[in-house]
């Protein structure tokens, strides 16, 4: 076993342990005590963005269709004759798995099969099983996953509002690709995504909960190196990401659809950051959204009164080594008023001076939120996978925030750019 | 007045629920309780709005309150909440509970300014909830379905009520159905880590106990209005321009008593609640026609429905497929491995519960409402869900008969 590393949350109350086995494989393990459940997760830093790299059997580089690393997810979690999911089922243990932009996770959650649960689960991460029939039956049940989001209106405005800021960045393409795109994937490309980016360098192993940290490692560390033939080289994972220019690709979109309250999400497009101010301005941009647009903000009150928003208007950060950017989302019957609304006012807010007080107390209260989302388990790891991404500490965020100060919100404000800016619209039919 | 404590020192925040339940003597009292809990959650004789409300809980560390109304079966349950961290784990150990326990007296009973113009605009809030409910298509899906199974109920109508009851509410309604809610069962329940707050129920009957309440108990309440079903099952299509179809399906169980609750429970994850079930397996696995197929027990009501995200042409081999699942149930084609696999998901599930205060104070409300026992505990009811037999389950599967299939979206035409 290699050198296991130690950080330490003490207003979280837990601890992560980290060390990296001799293939390259990240393991961490937060120690969660009191809980009953344990979650286990083996994830890839592989996601929907990458669809050109260097095949690591061949050395040769590849473009494969849209929607491949999703697609992958639903195969890789299903062996001859049997869905993963059942076989976790069939032990009482719960299991899931999601592909994001930059990472494909797979994870059980369980009280009592504990050690039976990280054996299935790398045996089925290990054990891949792809066939020509089973990938033309994923492409009937993908097709309706598709379709279920080309009903859902929130996804739409969403994925609509990343289709106006970038012209090249595959984040402008929906993570389960389309019925075409995923038509064209087959059992081989398949293997050649899967052998080049589950390749332990570049991925990793979470355990949460109230687990015995040495004997996790161990068992861990055995069932990983039961497949160490699999592993075609060590060398780090080479993939192209076209460079995308810093202009929008276009300022509106609107698409109209069955429904009754209209939806908008503006976008605000960003320069890549780093990993660490990656975190920050996720932290940076949840204040900002408590301090201007929540509930106890003015602005929200008097589009409140005025009776154009119902719900709340949210605004989040989001970023990656190749997209970095801001939205701000609602609902509304009146959502062209709201849009000009918003609009004035992050040009007022730009330009005024920040208000020390209302700075502290959301500083507070962040810190409280901190301390009761540690009530539960999920937050833990979604940290610790960040923290990886991002090549950072695992506990980075709670480091920043007490740092943080009103010059950081004002900066960062600034950065917001009308030239920048787009609006996804969705307006009933 | 009953408080309960569930107390766990994994946790850091303590969790205080309290309790309205009532039986409604008519569906529109559930638009006007929809009204009323809007303007409850946002507005008191101190606090004018919501943002001077976010304001002062910003101050207690971010502290989450909310009002939240639901359904138990036919009972109206309307819940203030509010979720706070233990002293032990806030700089300076800073004791919030006074603060904590007054916001909530205040919340409750010193409601509103009853102005026409709050009461307008959350009718006007109230009233979106009600037009957007086709936006989200599954959602919508199963709701039709439940209103159809029960029909002219409380628990058949709308959560947020009917848009021509809601534009008819005034001032007088209101404060009528506030009188009516503060005398209904009031149920307290504190849930998650007590340490040196052992004295906490002590300090919620200072604060509250002096309220005329309903004596009536939770478990005197009829939470199922009985619908009459006819013979065959009835199809409704609802036309809508979307990709995919939604297809629900209504199961009824007749004759059922309380003990039936783990066989049905059992009943339903072999249907349709795990990926080991019968329909994840043949309907989404072996016939790919669906990404999203499951079923969901109502216990308070006997029902259960089934749905599904289909296309539109896949209508009737869906529905069929589906239908010969009940029925293989009802035969006893069930395999040693979906049983088990079954109960096992639903012991681990149970476990799982302790790992939330919130989850826990729901299942106490839950089960003094539906087993009138107020101590039934966790491991008990794993006990109960363990001795489920393959026959129990044969037995409230020939109880069961399919009442309603809800389209929406359309189906394609032969």
């Amino acid at each position: 076993m290699n050198k296991i590393g130690l950080e330490v949350s003490e207003e979280l109350g837990e601890s992560t342990f980290s060390t990296v086995l001799d293939n390259g494989l990240q393991v961490f393990i937060c120690k969660k005590k009191g809980f009953n459940k344990k979650i286990g997760l083996f994830g890839t830093k592989y996601g929907s963005v990458v669809n050109d790299f260097i095949d690591i059997t061949t050395g040769e580089r590849m473009k494969v269709p849209d929607g491949i690393a999703h697609f992958l997810e639903h195969k890789l979690f299903e062996k001859e004759g049997a869905n993963a999911l059942d076989l976790f089922s069939k032990m009482g243990v719960s299991s899931n798995a999601y592909t994001s932009f930059d990472q494909t996770v797979y994870y059980f959650e369980t009280s009592e099969k504990f050690e039976e649960s990280i054996e299935m689960l790398v045996k089925l991460i290990k054990e891949p099983y792809f066939t020509d029939e089973n990938v033309q039956k994923e492409q009937g049940i993908i097709g309706q996953e598709i379709s279920m989001y080309d009903d859902d209106p929130s996804f739409k405005v969403y994925f609509n509002a990343l289709r106006a800021m970038y012209q090249v960045n595959p984040v402008r393409i929906d993570i389960a690709g389309t019925i075409e795109s995923i038509s064209h994937i087959t059992k081989d490309l398949l293997y050649t995504c899967y052998n080049t980016f589950y390749s332990p360098q570049n991925m990793f192993f979470i355990v949460v909960g109230d687990v015995d940290v040495d004997e996790t490692f161990k068992i861990i560390d055995k069932n990983i190196k039961k497949y160490e033939s699999n592993n075609f080289s060590k060398e780090e994972i080479k993939k192209f990401i076209e460079k995308e220019p810093s202009e929008i690709a276009q300022k509106d979109i609107t698409q109209k659809m069955e429904i009754y309250l209209p939806q908008i999400c503006l976008g605000y497009k960003l320069d890549l950051a780093n990993g660490k101010d990656i975190t920050k301005n996720e932290i940076l941009v949840s204040i900002i959204s408590d301090m201007y647009f929540s509930k106890q903000s003015d602005f929200f009150e008097k589009e409140y009164n005025l009776g154009k928003v119902n719900s709340t208007i949210d605004m989040q950060y989001e970023g990656s080594e190749s997209f970095s950017h801001v939205l701000i989302s609602t609902t509304s019957t009146n959502i062209d008023e709201v849009e000009k609304d918003i609009l004035d006012y992050v040009e007022k807010i730009k330009k005024e001076p920040i208000d020390e007080e209302l700075f502290d107390t959301i500083k507070r209260k962040k810190i409280g939120e901190l301390i009761l989302s540690s009530d539960s388990l999920n937050i833990s790891y979604r940290r610790i996978i960040d923290s990886i991404l991002n090549k950072t500490n695992v506990y980075l965020d709670i480091e920043i925030l007490n740092n943080l100060t009103s010059k950081d919100v004002k900066e960062f404000l600034d950065k917001l750019d009308e030239n920048k800016r787009v609006s996804s619209k969705i307006t009933s039919k | 007045m009953k408080i309960y404590k569930i107390n766990n020192d994994k946790f850091k925040s303590i969790y205080i629920s309290y309790n309205f339940t009532m039986e409604l003597g008519n569906t529109k009292a559930l638009s006007n309780n929809a009204v009323l809990a809007s303007l409850m959650a946002k507005t008191s004789k101190k606090y004018e709005s919501q943002k001077q409300i976010e304001q002062y809980l910003n101050l207690l560390y971010g502290a989450n309150y909310d009002v939240n109304i639901e359904k138990y079966g036919d009972l109206y349950n309307l819940e203030f909440r509010i979720e706070f961290i233990n002293k032990k784990f806030l700089p300076n150990k800073e004791e919030l509970l006074n603060n904590i326990l007054e916001f909530l007296y205040e919340m409750i009973y010193n409601p509103t300014d009853w102005s026409e113009a709050n009461i307008e605009r959350e009718k006007e809030f109230i009233l979106e909830r009600i037009n957007e409910r086709k936006d989200e298509k599954l959602r919508y899906g199963i709701q039709k379905a439940e209103e159809l199974m029960c029909k002219d109920t409380p628990f058949g109508t709308y959560l947020y009520g009917e848009e021509n009851v809601v534009k008819e509410i005034n001032k007088e309604i209101l404060k009528q159905t506030y009188q009516e809610l503060i005398k209904s069962c009031v149920t307290i329940i504190v849930s998650g880590n007590l340490t040196e707050y052992d004295d906490i129920d002590k300090k919620i009957i200072d604060v509250f106990g002096k309220q005329d309440i309903s004596k009536k108990t939770l478990a005197e309440l009829n939470y199922n209005i009985k619908n009459n079903y006819d013979g065959k099952a009835e199809e409704v299509i609802e036309y809508q321009d979307t990709v995919q179809s939604v297809l629900s399906i209504g199961l009824s169980v007749e004759n059922c008593n309380p003990n039936d609750f783990y066989a049905l429970n059992l009943y339903n994850a072999i249907l349709g609640t795990t990926p080991s079930s019968k329909l994840f397996q043949n309907v989404r696995e072996k016939a790919s026609l669906a990404y999203t197929v499951r079923s969901r027990f109502y216990r308070f009501k006997d029902i259960i429905i089934i749905y599904a995200g289909i296309n539109k042409d896949d209508y009737k081999k869906a529905t069929e497929l589906i239908i010969n699942q009940i029925d293989d149930i009802k035969e006893g084609k069930i395999t040693q491995e979906e049983f088990t696999s079954a109960k096992d998901s639903l012991m681990a599930d149970l476990l799982d519960w302790k790992d939330s205060k919130i989850a826990m104070a729901k299942m106490k409300l839950s089960n003094i409402i539906s087993f009138n026992d107020d101590y039934l505990e966790v491991d008990k009811m794993r006990e109960k869900m363990s001795k489920v037999t393959l026959q129990d389950i044969i037995n409230v599967a020939n109880k069961i008969s399919v009442r309603k299939i809800f389209v929406l979206g359309g189906v394609v035409n032969e």
